[in-house]
């Protein structure tokens, strides 16, 4: 699918100028200072003490990240500024293209489910998870919901206890 | 002679494993046309289910997923215009008209029948290349291996995405990833930030499941409110004469499919728009104009994207380089079995090889079977709607990491994971390449260290094996290549070309 989306995007290109997308120039030099801090970390690994040491590859691999980071940054300045002109126009765009409510809600209920894992048990807390998730993103229908959930745990029981021998958390 | 062949056949004779193969094959037809669900991201779950399998249950089950997966991604191409997975883009060019056009089940017929014969001519010469190349492959030096792998990294980076700056800056992420933890050789810490837990390193199945699982899952969320349209599906088989006059064109896009799937790094999906192209420019008169449900803009592609799983085989299992984003991941699965893939796999271990050879053969004739029957069932499941579907994925997730070592650490560096990858697919980046870094990033290392040991650290003399060995002389010329094709001066050499011409 990414594939498509990236095949689109090119096409874009070819046709005309493309715009940058928000928050893009602050996520590029997010990674370009991520990848100077890969340098750093790689440096200290074995500084440049000989050609084949531990840290050598590292060092060529955090060079290769800096300059196509570097690179990346770069080609901003071949794409049009976006639409929107104040920082807090952007910011707020920002959270409606990456982080509309139903995936903010959707990455929380995901984390929670995690941490729930610990203490009520894998079963209960998948059951919990399926029901509130299923019931959020179909807004509404909770007792097909809640069938589905405990089809679903059943299924993951046989499935995975009985078939995979998978140890669940 | 006698061992060969039993090992060719085990899939064929084993009712277990046939029976893997079969359900593999058939979940994988569904998983493919969903889209939403990927090979890559299935396998990657999978092989964190089969850790406790039988090496060879596991691989039945895994190729099953693998052929099906491929195959189909064509169905919702022809069905609802959207690819169910990368390899079958080009096959929605024409697919989809199709059956605007009331053929639907005619293209399905045919890209079923021209999936199987990609797919066995893929196999075919995947049983006659391997071995040879296999032979080759013992005489690498391991500054050849360095370079093919580097070879790898820029292809997927180069051909993958429209920048080749983000390609391989997602590659060299993958390469730092799969660095994290001891050096095998001096035992010392590398990108552990100083933490003990780190010392082991991060999972490549974590890390693949994160980003392919975790990822897609969320990503997906962005088109939840997209209804399918349902199409008529009535004749499903096409007739023998519409395959033999169709067969020229599946032979030389199979073989188109095979050579692009065997390059390190470059999957079903290039292999396909390849093909799709060369059959745009050799078919002088289509069944229909391009783009419009010619029947050849659809045998192309799907031959092509069938043998490219062949293909693909061929460099991991003697090279243990991977053709793609799920022989990376397969990859995986042979080394949590204790198996080494590479140039030693043939001398070592023949039974493998040999066994993958039959059971993709058989998967093949699986999906003919599978590929003919069960439309209205097929329907249903491709309108499984998402808001049930991604839930279900995100569990499977955490299933499928924790099975890694039983422990909740990995369930969160899978989820963290999964975050970097909704944001980098986000911004335009593949998450493909970051999988392929992973894997060749640590074979890199090693392969370079050996290489400068070789020639007591002396760069000079490693250049001058570069440009004296044959086959290092010709690696660099490639990379060199890959390079020029991406720079501008490329790009003046061909409009001075086009003036001239």
């Amino acid at each position: 699918m990414e594939q498509t989306e990236s095949l689109a995007e090119h096409h874009e290109t070819r046709a005309e100028t493309p715009k940058k997308r928000v928050g893009e120039v602050a996520f590029s030099v997010l990674l370009l200072l991520f990848s100077a801090a890969v340098l750093i970390a790689a440096y200290q690994i074995a500084g440049f003490t000989s050609i084949s040491s531990p840290g050598a590859f590292p060092l060529g691999v955090g060079l290769v990240l800096l300059l196509s980071s570097g690179k990346i940054l770069l080609e901003l300045r071949h794409k049009r500024a976006s639409d929107e002109p104040s920082w807090a126009g952007s910011c707020k765009r920002f959270c409606a293209e990456h982080f509309p409510l139903r995936n903010v809600i959707l990455i929380l209920l995901a984390v929670l489910y995690l941490a729930a894992i610990q203490w009520a048990t894998f079963y209960v807390a998948t059951f919990v998870f399926l029901l509130l998730a299923i019931t959020f993103l179909r807004k509404g229908r909770p007792v097909s919901a809640l069938l589905i959930s405990a089809l679903s745990v059943g299924l993951i029981y046989l499935m995975f206890t009985l078939a995979f021998s998978v140890y669940l958390p | 002679m006698s061992e060969t062949l039993s090992y060719l056949l085990m899939a064929w004779t084993t009712p277990e494993l046939m029976l893997l193969t079969a359900l593999g094959t058939f979940a994988g037809i569904y998983i493919g046309a969903i889209p939403g669900l990927s090979v890559t991201m299935a396998v990657s779950i999978l092989v964190s289910f089969t850790f406790a399998w039988d090496v060879n249950d596991a691989l039945a089950l895994i190729v099953g997923i693998f052929i099906g997966g491929v195959y189909g991604g064509s169905r919702s191409a022809i069905l609802l215009n959207i690819p169910g997975a990368p390899s079958s883009i080009s096959t929605a060019f024409d697919g989809y008209p199709l059956a605007k056009l009331g053929e639907a089940g005619r293209a399905i017929g045919l890209s079923t029948v021209m999936s199987v014969i990609g797919g066995l001519v893929g196999v075919i010469v995947l049983a006659c290349a391997a071995p040879v190349i296999g032979d080759l492959a013992l005489k690498f030096a391991p500054r050849d291996y360095f370079l093919i792998a580097a070879i790898g990294l820029l292809l997927v980076g180069s051909l993958a995405a429209g920048s080749l700056a983000k390609g391989i800056f997602a590659a060299s992420l993958g390469a730092v990833i799969g660095l994290v933890g001891m050096d095998p050789v001096t035992a010392q810490g590398r990108f552990t930030l100083g933490q003990v837990e780190l010392m082991g390193g991060i999972h490549y199945v974590v890390v693949m499941i994160g980003l392919f699982g975790v990822a897609e899952a969320f990503y997906q969320l962005h088109n939840l409110d997209v209804a399918p349209v349902r199409q008529k599906v009535d004749k499903i088989i096409p007739s023998i004469a519409m395959v033999l006059k169709y067969l020229p064109l599946s032979i030389r896009t199979s073989v188109i499919g095979v050579l692009v799937g065997a390059l390190p790094g470059v999957g079903g999906d290039i292999a396909a728009l390849m093909a799709y192209d060369h059959a745009k420019r050799t078919v002088k008169n289509p069944s229909r104009p391009f783009g419009e449900g010619a029947y050849e803009g659809l045998v192309a592609p799907e031959t092509a994207n069938s043998s490219a799983v062949g293909g693909a085989y061929v460099p991991m299992l003697t090279l243990g380089i991977p053709g793609d984003a799920v022989t990376a991941v397969i990859i995986g699965a042979l080394v949590i079995h204790g198996l080494n893939p590479g140039p030693m796999l043939m001398v070592e271990s023949p039974h493998i090889f040999w066994f993958t050879v039959g059971n993709l053969a058989l998967a093949n004739i699986f999906l003919l079977i599978f590929g003919l029957m069960g439309i209205r069932l097929f329907a249903k499941m491709v309108e499984m709607p998402k808001a049930v579907l991604i839930p279900l994925i995100l569990v499977l997730c955490v299933v499928g990491s924790y099975s890694i070592n039983s422990s909740m650490t990995e369930v969160y560096w899978m989820l963290g994971f999964g975050l970097l990858g909704y944001f980098l697919k986000a911004y335009g980046f593949q998450v493909g390449p970051v999988i392929l870094g992973v894997i060749l990033g640590p074979m890199m290392d090693t392969s370079y260290r050996q290489a400068m040991a070789s020639v007591g650290d002396s760069p000079v003399e490693l250049v001058k094996e570069l440009l004296t060995n044959p086959l290092s002389l010709l690696l660099t010329l490639g990379i060199v290549l890959i390079l020029l094709s991406k720079t501008p001066l490329m790009g003046l050499i061909k409009k001075r070309k086009t003036a001239h011409g």
